[in-house]
């Protein structure tokens, strides 16, 4: 079975974020967890398919080197190829990133492609679903388990509410993965390094085209409410506490 | 892996550990197992592990879990007839087949990864490594700024991030600064100093986090290491040296006995029944246990009891050799932990506080205060909050 991955970065939220007017710096990038339990599930599946997991890091050109370290963290693995797909582009429309992956991905032979359902930086976490309306494949999100039976894929997906739902899914699909089967698999340091030493990594540039009609006018935090703390004895206080509701109209 | 390709990492790296050849001459003699903390309750003690090791059934040891049922405690090693390195290498070496196996427990798991990325266990910013030097209101100096000083101060991760363990931080730096010590800090410079990750069988990262760490140490002049976190004391002590570090390391109960004369000037009295943890690596490992006796029992109007298991003795808090991260895999093998024995030791023999020198200790102490409830009859200080509270 020859299997894909997809593994974004995203900012790592550990360190603190520089918001600029029309910028945001993030001090240091991090692997998107969702995307690195969709690497795990694929490394699963090939443990129970067999065959081959190739992982496609994707990051915009100012990000290029900070994928690195999480590829060669799925090639210690045991992930057989890594891709770095650099995005140029200036939207952040996520459709048009998809069609340029879909682009990339179409002609690969991959039999199933996984994505994280989301990511930090993405509330919408469309990806997956807009990857399969690219390439016109079945798309099945919320998958926690992957199996192979009769030679078909037989996909765990959650519902929600703790409901799960067993589904059978037609290959080549795209699997949208919330979390592996079982725990991100450790890779001690040393091993870490030794596979950013022997790890190849191939490059190829996506062309996003500029779409016009939408302009960052500014980014920005919502303003910090007021606090104001109430002093004296309880008596005092709650004085001072029925004056402030009647002002804001609770009371 | 297979067993053979187990056995063949699992043995070099054993040759890497001095004197590790000498559980060649284990004699089944089982003083180990009743030792450990855990013994009744592990299905490999150290010995069980020689044994399954010589018969090569190294998969059955690591199936089991019982390289993780292990807090370093060093009482196995201590008492070894044969004196193998049970702590420094047979357990180490076996975790780190389960590291390279990529299954160790969930919690460890993180917290070495977080160890890797940012330096600390806890998955907090390396940039706010110094935050604690806000939160007092003397100033506490920065090697980067002060390039030299007598005293190079390591408050360590637990010191450095945990809520509670800062008040510990916060507690020796003012000690020291009323002593008028030169002493800095390397502030965010400062990372894991990495001695529960060689203990837990983490030695690529533990070389990673002594080479870095050392060539910071090189950047700045001070004459000597003092902390008050024990494994980095024990670390920076007995591990660094081979790579070649050789300043003096001091740990602050060694500090504070040094300082005895002029401290016993500022001492006010305290109206307390006192007991003292001999915490493994101040005690056990490193023999220092008259020091801290020492100062404790200099403070005017404390009544100083002993607990009965003390000195060579002491029973671990169960916080050491990653066992502070291991807690939920080892209550599936342990329904008591050592610290709670711990606290109702120290309660039966009438004591108000309960005094530690571990960084560790402290935590894990007042947990098991509120498991026991204990919590309002015994209280759980540092040596250096003890002080402070006596000299302010």
């Amino acid at each position: 079975m020859k299997i894909c991955a997809v593994l974004r970065v995203v900012p790592d939220l550990v360190e603190e974020i520089e918001i600029e007017e029309t910028e945001i710096v993030p001090f240091a990038y991090i692997a998107n967890e969702r995307d690195e339990h969709a690497v795990e599930e694929a490394l699963i599946l090939k443990e129970k398919a067999g065959g081959s997991v190739d992982v496609l890091g994707v990051v915009d050109e100012d990000t290029a080197s900070d994928v690195d370290e999480p590829l060669a963290m799925a090639y210690a693995k045991g992930a057989d190829n890594l891709i770095k797909a650099i995005l140029s582009r200036k939207t952040f429309r996520r459709y048009e990133v998809a069609k340029g992956l879909a682009e990339f991905l179409k002609d690969k032979g991959y039999d199933v492609i996984f994505t994280g359902i989301q990511a930090i930086d993405a509330f919408a976490g469309t990806l997956g679903g807009m990857l399969a309306r690219c390439m016109n494949l079945p798309y099945i999100g919320g998958v926690v388990e992957v199996d192979v039976q009769n030679g078909t894929l037989v996909v765990k997906k959650e519902l929600g509410g703790g409901l799960l739902g067993e589904y059978r899914v037609s290959t080549p699909a795209i699997l949208g993965v919330v979390s592996a089967e079982r725990p991100l698999k450790f890779v001690p340091f040393a091993k870490l390094k030794k596979a950013m030493k022997e790890a190849n990594i191939d490059e190829v540039d996506i062309e996003v085209p500029e779409i016009e009609g939408i302009d960052v006018l500014r980014y920005y935090e919502p303003p910090k409410p007021e606090i104001t703390l109430l002093e004296g004895d309880p008596e005092e206080l709650a004085e001072k506490l029925v004056e402030v509701l009647k002002e804001v109209s609770v009371l | 892996m297979d067993v053979g390709e187990m056995l063949e990492t699992y043995f070099e790296r054993l040759s890497e550990v001095s004197e590790s050849e000498r559980y060649k001459q284990c004699l089944q003699c089982g003083t180990c197992g009743g030792s450990c903390p855990y013994g009744i309750a592990s299905p490999f003690t150290p010995r069980r592990m020689i044994l399954a090791l010589r018969a090569k059934l190294i998969d059955e040891i690591l199936e089991s879990g019982a390289q993780w049922l292990c807090t370093a405690c060093y009482t196995c090693s201590y008492r070894c007839p044969s004196q193998i390195p049970l702590t420094d290498a047979i357990i180490p070496a076996l975790r780190e087949l389960s590291l390279l196996e990529g299954n160790p427990p969930e919690e460890l798991a993180a917290a070495l990864m977080n160890t890797a990325r940012y330096g600390n266990p806890f998955r907090e910013s390396p940039r706010k490594r110094d935050s604690w030097t806000k939160e007092v209101e003397f100033e506490v100096p920065l090697m980067s700024k002060k390039k030299e000083a007598d005293v190079l101060f390591i408050p360590e991760c637990f010191g450095a991030y945990h809520r509670r363990c800062r008040e510990i931080t916060k507690a020796f730096a003012e000690v020291m600064y009323l002593l008028g010590v030169d002493f800095a800090i390397l502030g965010n410079e400062e990372r894991c100093i990495g001695d529960l990750t060689r203990l837990c069988g983490e030695f690529g990262l533990f070389e990673d986090l002594m080479e870095k760490n050392i060539k910071t140490f090189e950047k700045y002049s001070f004459n000597r290491i003092v902390t008050h976190d024990a494994h980095a004391f024990n670390a920076l002590k007995r591990e660094y040296p081979k790579m070649g570090f050789e300043k003096e390391v001091l740990h602050h109960t060694q500090f504070l006995f040094e300082n005895l004369d002029k401290l016993k000037d500022m001492f006010n009295e305290l109206d307390y029944t006192v007991t003292y943890h001999d915490s493994c690596y101040v005690g056990r490992r490193n023999g220092i246990f008259e020091e801290p006796r020492e100062v404790i029992k200099a403070i005017p109007g404390l009544r100083f009891v002993e607990m009965k298991r003390i000195r060579e003795n002491a029973l671990c808090c169960g916080g050491g050799g990653g066992g502070v991260w291991l807690d939920s895999f080892i209550r599936n093998f342990l329904k008591e932990r050592p610290a709670e024995d711990r606290v109702r030791e120290a309660a039966s023999v009438g004591a108000d506080v309960l005094v530690t020198a571990c960084i560790l200790d402290v935590p894990m102490f007042e947990d098991a205060l509120k498991v026991t409830g204990l919590e309002g009859q015994l209280v759980v200080k540092d040596i250096s909050e003890l002080v402070l509270e006596a000299i302010r």
